[in-house]
Protein backbone atom coordinates (compact mmCIF):
# COMPACT_ATOMS: atom_id res chain seq x y z
CA UNK A 1 0.00 0.00 0.00
CA UNK A 2 2.69 2.54 0.86
CA UNK A 3 4.88 1.50 -1.87
CA UNK A 4 2.14 2.04 -4.45
CA UNK A 5 1.46 5.52 -2.60
CA UNK A 6 5.62 6.13 -3.19
CA UNK A 7 4.91 5.21 -7.16
CA UNK A 8 2.64 7.92 -7.84
CA UNK A 9 4.00 10.31 -6.05
CA UNK A 10 7.15 9.60 -8.07
CA UNK A 11 5.03 9.39 -11.18
CA UNK A 12 3.76 12.89 -10.25
CA UNK A 13 6.80 14.44 -9.52
CA UNK A 14 8.22 13.34 -12.93
CA UNK A 15 5.18 14.23 -15.06
CA UNK A 16 5.91 17.67 -12.72
CA UNK A 17 9.47 18.10 -14.18
CA UNK A 18 8.29 17.28 -17.36
CA UNK A 19 6.26 20.00 -17.62
CA UNK A 20 8.49 22.23 -16.82
CA UNK A 21 10.88 20.85 -19.31
CA UNK A 22 8.80 20.91 -22.20
CA UNK A 23 8.80 23.57 -24.56
CA UNK A 24 7.38 26.98 -24.53
CA UNK A 25 3.99 26.99 -25.77
CA UNK A 26 3.67 30.57 -27.43
CA UNK A 27 0.39 31.70 -25.65
CA UNK A 28 -1.78 34.47 -27.65
CA UNK A 29 -4.85 35.68 -25.59
CA UNK A 30 -7.28 38.49 -27.07
CA UNK A 31 -9.84 40.13 -25.23
CA UNK A 32 -13.25 40.58 -27.65
CA UNK A 33 -16.52 42.18 -26.83
CA UNK A 34 -19.68 40.23 -25.28
CA UNK A 35 -22.39 39.19 -27.60
CA UNK A 36 -24.11 42.34 -25.88
CA UNK A 37 -21.37 44.83 -26.75
CA UNK A 38 -19.58 44.87 -23.74
CA UNK A 39 -16.17 44.23 -22.91
CA UNK A 40 -15.28 42.85 -19.49
CA UNK A 41 -11.92 42.46 -17.79
CA UNK A 42 -9.77 39.28 -18.03
CA UNK A 43 -5.90 38.83 -16.55
CA UNK A 44 -3.28 37.12 -17.48
CA UNK A 45 -0.75 35.88 -15.07
CA UNK A 46 2.08 33.46 -14.41
CA UNK A 47 5.36 33.60 -12.08
CA UNK A 48 7.04 36.42 -14.61
CA UNK A 49 4.17 38.88 -13.89
CA UNK A 50 0.29 39.82 -14.76
CA UNK A 51 -1.34 41.30 -17.38
CA UNK A 52 -4.98 43.16 -17.08
CA UNK A 53 -6.93 43.66 -20.42
CA UNK A 54 -10.07 45.77 -19.86
CA UNK A 55 -10.20 46.66 -24.30
CA UNK A 56 -11.45 44.97 -26.89
CA UNK A 57 -9.12 43.41 -29.16
CA UNK A 58 -6.38 43.94 -26.90
CA UNK A 59 -3.72 40.73 -26.66
CA UNK A 60 -1.61 39.87 -24.27
CA UNK A 61 1.59 37.42 -25.55
CA UNK A 62 3.03 35.24 -23.63
CA UNK A 63 6.32 33.35 -24.56
CA UNK A 64 6.75 30.69 -21.43
CA UNK A 65 5.56 30.44 -17.81
CA UNK A 66 8.60 32.42 -16.64
CA UNK A 67 8.36 35.37 -18.55
CA UNK A 68 5.68 38.30 -17.97
CA UNK A 69 3.02 38.53 -20.38
CA UNK A 70 3.29 41.26 -22.54
CA UNK A 71 0.71 43.83 -24.37
CA UNK A 72 1.20 45.24 -27.96
CA UNK A 73 0.49 48.71 -28.18
CA UNK A 74 -1.69 47.93 -31.61
CA UNK A 75 -4.99 45.94 -30.81
CA UNK A 76 -5.92 42.68 -32.89
CA UNK A 77 -8.03 43.58 -36.14
CA UNK A 78 -10.77 41.95 -37.07
CA UNK A 79 -9.16 40.50 -40.05
CA UNK A 80 -6.49 39.26 -38.56
CA UNK A 81 -8.97 37.53 -35.68
CA UNK A 82 -11.53 36.19 -38.19
CA UNK A 83 -7.91 34.59 -39.68
CA UNK A 84 -6.90 32.70 -36.67
CA UNK A 85 -10.05 32.10 -34.86
CA UNK A 86 -12.67 32.07 -37.89
CA UNK A 87 -13.33 28.28 -37.30
CA UNK A 88 -13.68 28.25 -33.40
CA UNK A 89 -15.47 31.22 -33.13
CA UNK A 90 -18.15 29.25 -35.65
CA UNK A 91 -18.28 26.83 -32.87
CA UNK A 92 -19.40 28.85 -30.35
CA UNK A 93 -22.67 27.69 -29.54
CA UNK A 94 -25.73 30.27 -28.95
CA UNK A 95 -25.93 31.90 -25.99
CA UNK A 96 -28.31 30.28 -23.74
CA UNK A 97 -31.63 32.00 -23.22
CA UNK A 98 -33.49 33.17 -19.94
CA UNK A 99 -36.87 33.66 -19.22
CA UNK A 100 -38.10 35.12 -16.12
CA UNK A 101 -42.25 34.31 -15.11
CA UNK A 102 -43.37 36.05 -11.97
CA UNK A 103 -45.79 34.62 -9.87
CA UNK A 104 -48.95 35.94 -7.24
CA UNK A 105 -48.23 35.66 -3.96
CA UNK A 106 -47.92 32.40 -1.82
CA UNK A 107 -49.35 30.85 -5.32
CA UNK A 108 -47.78 28.84 -7.76
CA UNK A 109 -50.48 30.57 -10.56
CA UNK A 110 -48.49 32.99 -13.37
CA UNK A 111 -49.49 36.07 -13.27
CA UNK A 112 -50.98 37.17 -16.81
CA UNK A 113 -48.26 38.94 -18.15
CA UNK A 114 -45.89 35.75 -17.74
CA UNK A 115 -48.17 33.79 -20.28
CA UNK A 116 -46.81 35.52 -22.84
CA UNK A 117 -43.15 35.05 -21.25
CA UNK A 118 -43.61 31.10 -21.06
CA UNK A 119 -45.28 31.00 -24.94
CA UNK A 120 -41.88 32.74 -26.01
CA UNK A 121 -39.98 30.20 -24.02
CA UNK A 122 -41.50 27.37 -25.51
CA UNK A 123 -40.93 28.79 -28.84
CA UNK A 124 -37.04 29.24 -28.40
CA UNK A 125 -37.21 25.60 -27.29
CA UNK A 126 -38.75 24.63 -30.67
CA UNK A 127 -36.15 26.71 -32.87
CA UNK A 128 -33.25 25.55 -30.73
CA UNK A 129 -34.38 21.93 -30.83
CA UNK A 130 -33.57 22.10 -27.36
CA UNK A 131 -32.65 19.08 -25.32
CA UNK A 132 -31.24 21.25 -22.39
CA UNK A 133 -33.72 23.06 -20.31
CA UNK A 134 -33.62 24.26 -17.26
CA UNK A 135 -36.69 25.19 -14.81
CA UNK A 136 -35.65 26.55 -11.49
CA UNK A 137 -38.12 28.06 -8.66
CA UNK A 138 -37.98 30.70 -6.39
CA UNK A 139 -39.75 32.50 -3.71
CA UNK A 140 -39.67 35.61 -1.83
CA UNK A 141 -38.97 35.90 2.08
CA UNK A 142 -42.54 36.15 3.31
CA UNK A 143 -43.06 32.96 5.39
CA UNK A 144 -40.79 30.28 6.35
CA UNK A 145 -37.66 29.06 4.76
CA UNK A 146 -39.17 25.11 4.54
CA UNK A 147 -42.61 26.59 3.23
CA UNK A 148 -40.75 28.74 0.53
CA UNK A 149 -39.10 25.60 -0.09
CA UNK A 150 -41.81 23.72 -1.05
CA UNK A 151 -43.85 26.65 -2.76
CA UNK A 152 -40.47 27.21 -5.75
CA UNK A 153 -41.13 23.32 -5.83
CA UNK A 154 -44.73 23.48 -6.96
CA UNK A 155 -44.24 27.15 -9.22
CA UNK A 156 -41.22 25.24 -11.03
CA UNK A 157 -43.38 22.21 -11.06
CA UNK A 158 -46.59 23.88 -12.84
CA UNK A 159 -43.73 25.87 -15.29
CA UNK A 160 -42.74 22.10 -16.26
CA UNK A 161 -46.14 20.65 -16.44
CA UNK A 162 -46.88 23.18 -18.35
CA UNK A 163 -44.05 22.52 -21.11
CA UNK A 164 -45.01 19.19 -21.42
CA UNK A 165 -47.98 19.13 -22.43
CA UNK A 166 -47.25 21.66 -24.83
CA UNK A 167 -45.03 18.56 -26.34
CA UNK A 168 -41.39 19.29 -24.57
CA UNK A 169 -40.11 15.84 -23.55
CA UNK A 170 -39.97 15.93 -20.16
CA UNK A 171 -36.34 14.19 -20.01
CA UNK A 172 -35.32 17.52 -21.67
CA UNK A 173 -36.41 20.09 -18.65
CA UNK A 174 -34.13 19.69 -15.60
CA UNK A 175 -36.41 20.38 -12.40
CA UNK A 176 -34.63 22.40 -9.88
CA UNK A 177 -35.47 24.96 -6.92
CA UNK A 178 -34.15 27.37 -4.20
CA UNK A 179 -36.67 28.56 -1.99
CA UNK A 180 -36.08 32.35 -0.88
CA UNK A 181 -32.05 31.62 -0.94
CA UNK A 182 -31.72 32.63 -4.03
CA UNK A 183 -33.28 36.01 -4.68
CA UNK A 184 -32.79 38.14 -7.69
CA UNK A 185 -33.23 41.22 -5.30
CA UNK A 186 -31.90 40.99 -1.79
CA UNK A 187 -34.52 41.67 0.95
CA UNK A 188 -34.90 41.63 4.31
CA UNK A 189 -36.66 38.19 5.62
CA UNK A 190 -40.45 38.92 5.70
CA UNK A 191 -40.41 41.52 2.92
CA UNK A 192 -42.89 40.93 -0.28
CA UNK A 193 -40.68 41.45 -3.35
CA UNK A 194 -42.97 40.40 -6.63
CA UNK A 195 -39.70 40.27 -8.50
CA UNK A 196 -38.34 37.11 -6.11
CA UNK A 197 -41.74 35.42 -6.60
CA UNK A 198 -40.45 33.76 -9.89
CA UNK A 199 -39.36 30.40 -11.96
CA UNK A 200 -36.20 30.65 -14.64
CA UNK A 201 -36.43 28.96 -17.99
CA UNK A 202 -33.12 29.00 -19.54
CA UNK A 203 -32.77 27.49 -22.67
CA UNK A 204 -29.31 26.08 -23.90
CA UNK B 1 -16.28 -7.48 13.57
CA UNK B 2 -19.27 -6.30 13.42
CA UNK B 3 -18.74 -2.96 14.70
CA UNK B 4 -16.16 -2.66 11.79
CA UNK B 5 -18.83 -3.51 9.16
CA UNK B 6 -20.81 -0.56 10.66
CA UNK B 7 -18.45 1.71 10.63
CA UNK B 8 -17.50 1.04 7.53
CA UNK B 9 -20.82 1.51 5.65
CA UNK B 10 -20.83 4.67 7.51
CA UNK B 11 -18.14 5.90 6.03
CA UNK B 12 -19.66 4.57 2.57
CA UNK B 13 -23.04 6.46 3.40
CA UNK B 14 -21.55 9.92 4.13
CA UNK B 15 -18.92 9.96 1.07
CA UNK B 16 -21.28 9.31 -1.01
CA UNK B 17 -22.72 13.21 -1.43
CA UNK B 18 -19.15 13.96 -1.96
CA UNK B 19 -18.90 11.79 -4.69
CA UNK B 20 -22.11 12.27 -6.34
CA UNK B 21 -21.19 16.40 -6.32
CA UNK B 22 -17.88 15.38 -8.10
CA UNK B 23 -19.23 13.64 -10.83
CA UNK B 24 -22.49 16.20 -11.73
CA UNK B 25 -22.40 16.84 -15.03
CA UNK B 26 -20.70 20.01 -16.31
CA UNK B 27 -21.04 20.54 -19.95
CA UNK B 28 -22.96 19.40 -22.66
CA UNK B 29 -21.96 19.55 -26.54
CA UNK B 30 -23.47 21.65 -28.53
CA UNK B 31 -21.56 21.72 -31.86
CA UNK B 32 -19.33 20.30 -33.05
CA UNK B 33 -17.53 19.27 -37.03
CA UNK B 34 -15.55 16.72 -38.26
CA UNK B 35 -13.10 14.47 -35.52
CA UNK B 36 -13.93 16.06 -32.06
CA UNK B 37 -13.38 13.08 -28.56
CA UNK B 38 -14.25 13.32 -25.45
CA UNK B 39 -11.47 11.40 -23.80
CA UNK B 40 -12.57 9.98 -20.72
CA UNK B 41 -10.45 7.04 -18.56
CA UNK B 42 -7.93 6.81 -21.48
CA UNK B 43 -10.97 6.19 -23.48
CA UNK B 44 -11.98 8.89 -27.13
CA UNK B 45 -15.39 9.15 -28.03
CA UNK B 46 -16.21 11.01 -30.48
CA UNK B 47 -18.81 13.76 -29.94
CA UNK B 48 -22.33 13.27 -30.69
CA UNK B 49 -24.99 16.40 -30.35
CA UNK B 50 -26.26 16.58 -26.76
CA UNK B 51 -23.03 14.81 -25.55
CA UNK B 52 -22.90 15.03 -21.69
CA UNK B 53 -19.47 16.38 -20.41
CA UNK B 54 -17.96 15.47 -16.91
CA UNK B 55 -15.18 16.54 -14.68
CA UNK B 56 -12.17 14.92 -15.43
CA UNK B 57 -12.82 14.74 -19.22
CA UNK B 58 -10.31 15.98 -21.95
CA UNK B 59 -11.79 18.29 -24.98
CA UNK B 60 -10.00 16.74 -28.03
CA UNK B 61 -10.38 17.79 -31.59
CA UNK B 62 -8.47 16.59 -34.94
CA UNK B 63 -7.07 18.84 -37.70
CA UNK B 64 -10.61 19.04 -39.30
CA UNK B 65 -12.58 18.98 -36.55
CA UNK B 66 -14.11 21.88 -34.10
CA UNK B 67 -16.52 21.37 -30.82
CA UNK B 68 -18.69 23.91 -28.80
CA UNK B 69 -20.15 23.38 -25.66
CA UNK B 70 -22.35 25.02 -22.55
CA UNK B 71 -21.75 24.76 -19.33
CA UNK B 72 -24.96 24.43 -16.81
CA UNK B 73 -23.48 27.81 -15.36
CA UNK B 74 -23.42 28.73 -18.98
CA UNK B 75 -20.29 29.52 -19.49
CA UNK B 76 -20.02 28.64 -23.36
CA UNK B 77 -16.79 26.98 -24.79
CA UNK B 78 -15.39 26.18 -28.14
CA UNK B 79 -12.44 24.47 -29.76
CA UNK B 80 -10.64 24.76 -33.27
CA UNK B 81 -9.04 22.26 -35.26
CA UNK B 82 -6.09 20.23 -33.63
CA UNK B 83 -7.04 21.80 -30.42
CA UNK B 84 -7.38 19.72 -26.21
CA UNK B 85 -9.07 21.71 -23.15
CA UNK B 86 -9.08 19.90 -20.04
CA UNK B 87 -12.29 20.20 -17.67
CA UNK B 88 -10.62 19.57 -14.51
CA UNK B 89 -12.97 21.03 -12.08
CA UNK B 90 -16.81 22.53 -11.67
CA UNK B 91 -19.23 23.04 -9.39
CA UNK B 92 -21.85 24.97 -9.29
CA UNK B 93 -24.60 24.99 -6.75
CA UNK B 94 -25.41 28.41 -5.55
CA UNK B 95 -27.23 27.79 -2.34
CA UNK B 96 -24.67 26.25 -1.26
CA UNK B 97 -22.12 28.42 -1.58
CA UNK B 98 -20.19 26.22 -3.78
CA UNK B 99 -18.59 27.45 -7.24
CA UNK B 100 -15.82 26.32 -9.54
CA UNK B 101 -14.95 25.95 -12.82
CA UNK B 102 -11.13 24.93 -14.00
CA UNK B 103 -10.23 24.20 -17.34
CA UNK B 104 -6.86 23.64 -18.69
CA UNK B 105 -5.92 24.40 -22.20
CA UNK B 106 -2.54 22.16 -23.90
CA UNK B 107 -2.89 23.46 -27.62
CA UNK B 108 -4.96 25.11 -30.56
CA UNK B 109 -7.66 27.38 -30.38
CA UNK B 110 -10.60 28.20 -28.19
CA UNK B 111 -13.20 31.11 -27.18
CA UNK B 112 -14.48 31.22 -23.68
CA UNK B 113 -17.74 33.17 -23.05
CA UNK B 114 -18.15 33.47 -19.29
CA UNK B 115 -21.05 32.08 -16.74
CA UNK B 116 -22.92 32.49 -14.19
CA UNK B 117 -19.94 31.76 -11.71
CA UNK B 118 -17.67 34.30 -12.84
CA UNK B 119 -20.57 36.60 -12.23
CA UNK B 120 -21.10 35.32 -8.78
CA UNK B 121 -17.52 34.59 -7.65
CA UNK B 122 -14.61 35.63 -10.12
CA UNK B 123 -11.99 33.90 -7.71
CA UNK B 124 -13.57 30.80 -8.64
CA UNK B 125 -13.08 30.59 -12.32
CA UNK B 126 -9.77 29.75 -13.99
CA UNK B 127 -8.61 29.12 -17.36
CA UNK B 128 -5.15 27.69 -17.54
CA UNK B 129 -2.81 27.38 -20.10
CA UNK B 130 0.87 25.95 -20.55
CA UNK B 131 2.41 29.36 -19.98
CA UNK B 132 0.00 31.34 -18.29
CA UNK B 133 -3.50 31.54 -16.36
CA UNK B 134 -6.13 33.56 -17.16
CA UNK B 135 -8.83 35.68 -14.30
CA UNK B 136 -11.61 35.94 -15.85
CA UNK B 137 -14.15 38.83 -14.31
CA UNK B 138 -17.31 38.34 -16.43
CA UNK B 139 -16.21 38.50 -19.99
CA UNK B 140 -15.40 37.00 -23.77
CA UNK B 141 -11.63 36.07 -25.45
CA UNK B 142 -10.03 34.26 -27.44
CA UNK B 143 -6.90 31.65 -27.23
CA UNK B 144 -4.28 30.23 -29.37
CA UNK B 145 -1.59 27.93 -27.83
CA UNK B 146 0.98 26.71 -30.12
CA UNK B 147 2.27 23.82 -29.94
CA UNK B 148 3.72 20.87 -31.22
CA UNK B 149 0.91 18.59 -33.38
CA UNK B 150 0.70 15.07 -32.04
CA UNK B 151 0.95 11.85 -34.14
Amino acid sequence: MKFSSLILLASAFMLLSFAACAPAHRTRVILIPDPDGKVGEITVQNKGGAQIMTQAGQMAEVHDDATAPVSPASVMDDKEIHRIFGDVLAALPEKPLTFILYFKTNSFELNIPSLKVLNSAHEAISSRQSEDISVIGHTDRVGTDEKNYILSRKRALSVKKYLVVKGVHPDAIELDYHGEANPLVKTAEGVAEPRNRRVEVIVR
Amino acid sequence: MRYFVCVFCLILLLSTPAMAVAEGEAARVKTFKGTAFIVRQQQAIQVKQHDRIYPGDLLRTGPDGTMGVIFRDNTTLSLGPRSEIAVDEFLFAPSQGKLSIVTRMFRGTAAYLSGVIAKLSPASVRFETPAATIGIRGTHFLVQVEGADKK
